[in-house]
């Protein structure tokens, strides 16, 4: 309900306010939305989420069939077919009525380089000034020279928005708005770690639905307080005994972004089979930095600094040797029984190292893992029975491992 | 010859050998350094399974990053020191540690170099310093780890070489369109000079520009259908083939190993700082270069206005995301122009054309008419 209504009004106030005349940017969903809250009357929209809300809604399919007819490969992100769809017709079918029109355009490459691509055609069909965030991909750890290149293009950002929008830059308020985000994410982190009891406090479904206020919401005082309330809700449910699944016995982890199209179902039939995704690397990424999914801490020294520290704060901009040692930390916290890897052929930036990542989490830490094929928005890429054919070989891959470990207690005894 | 074999052969006469990708390395600078540069591309017609490839990669990666996971991975021990790659797009990014994990069980395993290259426009974001230190990091990890030096000097040098070769293909696509050799032999060329010495490359392409009599190979010299080709590859044989069956000439290439790669060569320097910032900033477009997009539409009717092409033909990579994106407005411009389309796509499991061959054909009638 809380969540609903937080959503509701951050989409409603967005095209009021666009409409009243406010500076309105479309951003990548990792730009760091904080910048606009430094000034008076910038919004900001995030055609990502909007996109995932249309798949959680049903209208995937059909907002990515009108991109195709457009000329857009099905091939294509179906984020991306979502939203040209749904903007080439004017945001007709759209859950929010579409997005205000921008007056500025703000991507980067550190998730994908194929959103410079995306939003490169509003860029050209609408003549709308786009700006690149350039971002350097994380093999290891940020350096301070990448650091400082972000920092640089974080000051051009607010130069042009002033310029264009003849709008101040605040700092303070700017500052508060970061430390709304920071407070945001501490209790991001005490919720997700509700997972780590067993059975676990949340399913992966929760955090997937609740990650949606962090994109639109993001920077505001009503964001932390939500996420506050939420971890306080659901800790508390832990200490009453209260869980999802509660005669949980598969203990799953997810690898990519979620199936918004099949969230209910998905988690209904997964319960029926006393199995439980109770973390994703999609969702314990926020609020860390490469390789950890522990909160970055944010000493308040320097905002801008801080943003630029935790710029590539989702997976996809880790290379695989960050991923994994993030996942390896994310296994050993929660005691994960298994992983589910799932093949996402809209996002290839989080798949196409899947499989030596699936090679290592079983090789080298001995869990259990399958790779299921999905499409993240369009659900007409998906098939939920060769989905549950994999899921039930990794729960019986997991219960030959349980036996043969009872067997060789049992023999040692 | 296979590439392997004509690296091998080399091998015999020089010490250092780098193998990059994709299409638009530091390759002056690793040459004035004293290795031999390939570029890793265009491999189709030196791998055709995926045996090593498909242990790692999904099938819906485009058929290039198949082809050099499986081309490395096969690469016989010892002719490839160093492997260096720069980011490009979101499937290449994750290569170099994929690449890693397939080569784990080589004991001379190739170091891999990489350098990520400013994808903001200049006017937006002062890029310069950031490539600046990343030109002078790579020298400095070259150094490190073989033992050798950077001189001014013979950065100089290297770039008068580089720059011979790229007017050298200027003129061999000229060449094309006068029709004084075939489309397949220019592809041919190119494709060879991704593996060969830069030297012995050079000396290829003067012996074809000079063996080649200057009147047209038959009587068609001003031809009834002239049409660009567009894409991350040359077209395979069979298309060229068809094209020349239905008299279409391409009167020129917005191909990334041919045009795209050779268009442009910046000014003598001896500061490999100043050379890069100058060569990616007035580079070709190509949709991977991400901050040239604002000039690919002009590029491109500058090219048809110089070739007086009547046809302008997509040739997509099945999954490469970046050339799809650009593709529709494209065409909507062209159109416009008054230029004819046709957008292909091709696919591994269709690089015989059997699938596009009726629509080539309804095309060159169009063109035709
Ligand atoms: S390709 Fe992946 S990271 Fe990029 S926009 Fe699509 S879902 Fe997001
Ligand atoms: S063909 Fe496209 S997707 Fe494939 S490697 Fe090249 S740029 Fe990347």
């Amino acid at each position: 309900m809380r969540l609903s209504k937080i959503m509701q009004n951050d989409y409603l106030r967005l095209h009021q306010k666009a409409e009243k005349g406010a500076f309105v940017v479309w951003i990548a969903i990792v730009v760091p939305a904080e910048l606009f809250s430094g000034f008076e009357n910038v919004v900001y929209a995030v055609p990502e989420s909007h996109a995932a809300m249309s798949a959680g809604k049903g209208v995937g399919p059909l907002q990515c069939e009108k991109a195709e007819n457009n000329g857009y490969s099905p091939d294509l992100c179906s984020y991306a077919r979502i939203d040209l769809g749904t903007s080439f017709d004017g945001g007709k079918d759209s859950p929010t009525f579409g997005l205000p029109k921008p007056h500025l355009l703000i991507s980067d490459n550190n998730n994908c380089s194929l959103l410079v691509k995306w939003f490169d055609v509003y860029h050209r069909e609408w003549g709308i000034p786009h700006f690149i965030l350039d971002v350097p991909f994380c093999y290891e750890t940020q350096k301070e020279e990448d650091l400082r290149y972000i920092l640089s293009q974080y000051q051009d950002i607010i130069k042009i928005i002033e310029s264009m929008s003849g709008q101040r830059f605040d700092y303070y308020r700017f500052i508060e708005a970061v430390q709304n985000s920071h407070e945001a994410l501490f209790h991001w982190k005490r919720f997700l770690s509700a997972a780590a009891h067993k059975p676990s406090g949340i399913t992966v479904f929760d955090s997937f639905v609740q990650m949606a206020p962090f994109l639109t919401s993001r920077g505001t005082k009503e964001l932390a307080e939500h996420y506050r309330l939420l971890a306080d809700e659901t800790l508390e449910n832990v200490s009453r005994g209260i869980f999802p699944v509660p005669d949980e016995k598969y203990r799953l982890l997810w690898d990519n972004i979620a199936p918004w199209h099949q969230l209910n179902k998905m988690s209904a039939r997964l319960a029926e089979l006393n199995a439980n995704i109770i973390a994703a690397s999609y969702t314990y990424c926020m609020g860390s930095v490469e390789g950890e999914i522990d909160l970055y801490n944010y000493d308040g020294a320097d905002p801008l600094r801080y943003l630029a520290r935790t710029q590539n704060f989702s997976v996809c901009p880790h290379g695989l040797e960050l991923r994994f040692q993030s996942m390896k930390k994310a296994i050993a916290s929660m005691g994960i029984d298994g992983i589910i890897f799932a093949s996402n052929r809209s996002c290839k930036v989080y798949s196409l190292m899947q499989m030596d990542l699936l090679k290592r989490a079983t090789d080298s830490l001995g869990v259990p893992a399958v790779m299921i094929d999905i499409d993240h928005a369009d659900a007409r890429k998906y098939t939920e029975e060769n989905v549950f054919l994999r899921v039930e070989a990794l729960l019986e891959l997991i219960d030959a491992k349980r036996n043969a470990l009872a067997r060789a207690h049992h023999k040692e005894g | 010859m296979h590439a392997f074999d004509e690296i091998k052969a080399l091998r015999k006469d020089i010490s250092k050998t780098i193998g990059c990708f994709p299409l638009y390395p530091p390759l002056e600078l690793f040459h004035s350094m004293g290795f031999t540069p390939f570029v890793f591309w265009d491999l189709r017609h030196f791998i055709n399974s995926f045996n090593t490839a498909d242990k790692h990669l999904q099938a819906y990666a485009c058929s290039v990053s198949r082809r050099l996971v499986e081309f490395i991975c096969s690469t016989p021990d010892d002719i490839i020191d160093a492997l260096f790659m720069y980011n490009a797009c979101d499937t290449l990014r994750n290569l170099p540690e994929i690449i890693n994990c397939c080569l784990q069980e080589k004991v001379n395993k190739p170091r891999i170099f990489k350098m990520h290259i400013p994808m903001a426009p200049e006017e937006q974001t002062k890029t310069t310093d950031y490539l600046s230190g990343r030109i002078t990091a790579l020298i400095r990890e070259l150094e490190e780890s073989f033992g050798v030096s950077f001189s001014p000097e013979r950065f100089r040098q290297s770039i008068a070489l580089y720059r011979k070769m790229r007017l050298l293909n200027e003129k061999l696509e000229k060449m094309v369109a006068q029709n004084i050799i075939s489309y397949n032999l220019f592809s041919l060329i190119t494709r060879k000079g991704l593996f060969a010495k830069i030297e012995n490359h050079i000396e290829e392409m003067e012996s074809i520009a000079a063996n080649h009599s200057s009147s047209p190979k038959n009587k068609h010299d001003v031809p009834t259908a002239s049409v660009i080709i567009s894409g991350i590859l040359p077209p395979p044989p069979s298309l060229i083939d068809a094209l020349e069956n239905y008299e279409i000439r391409i009167v020129g290439n917005d191909i990334a190993t041919q045009r795209r790669s050779y268009a442009y060569t910046p000014g003598d320097t001896g500061d490999p700082c100043l050379y890069y910032r100058d060569f990616y900033h007035h580079h070709f477009p190509c949709p991977t270069l991400l901050y040239k997009s604002d000039q690919r539409l002009a590029a491109i009717k500058n090219l048809i206005y110089n070739t007086r092409a009547r046809g302008f033909i997509f040739i997509g990579e099945k999954f490469c995301e970046y050339e799809y994106f650009e593709i529709p407005y494209l065409e909507k411009k062209l159109r416009e122009m008054g230029v004819f389309t046709l957008h292909l796509e091709i696919s591994v499991d269709d690089e015989s054309g059997a699938n596009y061959m009726t629509r080539l054909e309804a095309f060159a009638e169009l063109l035709k008419s």
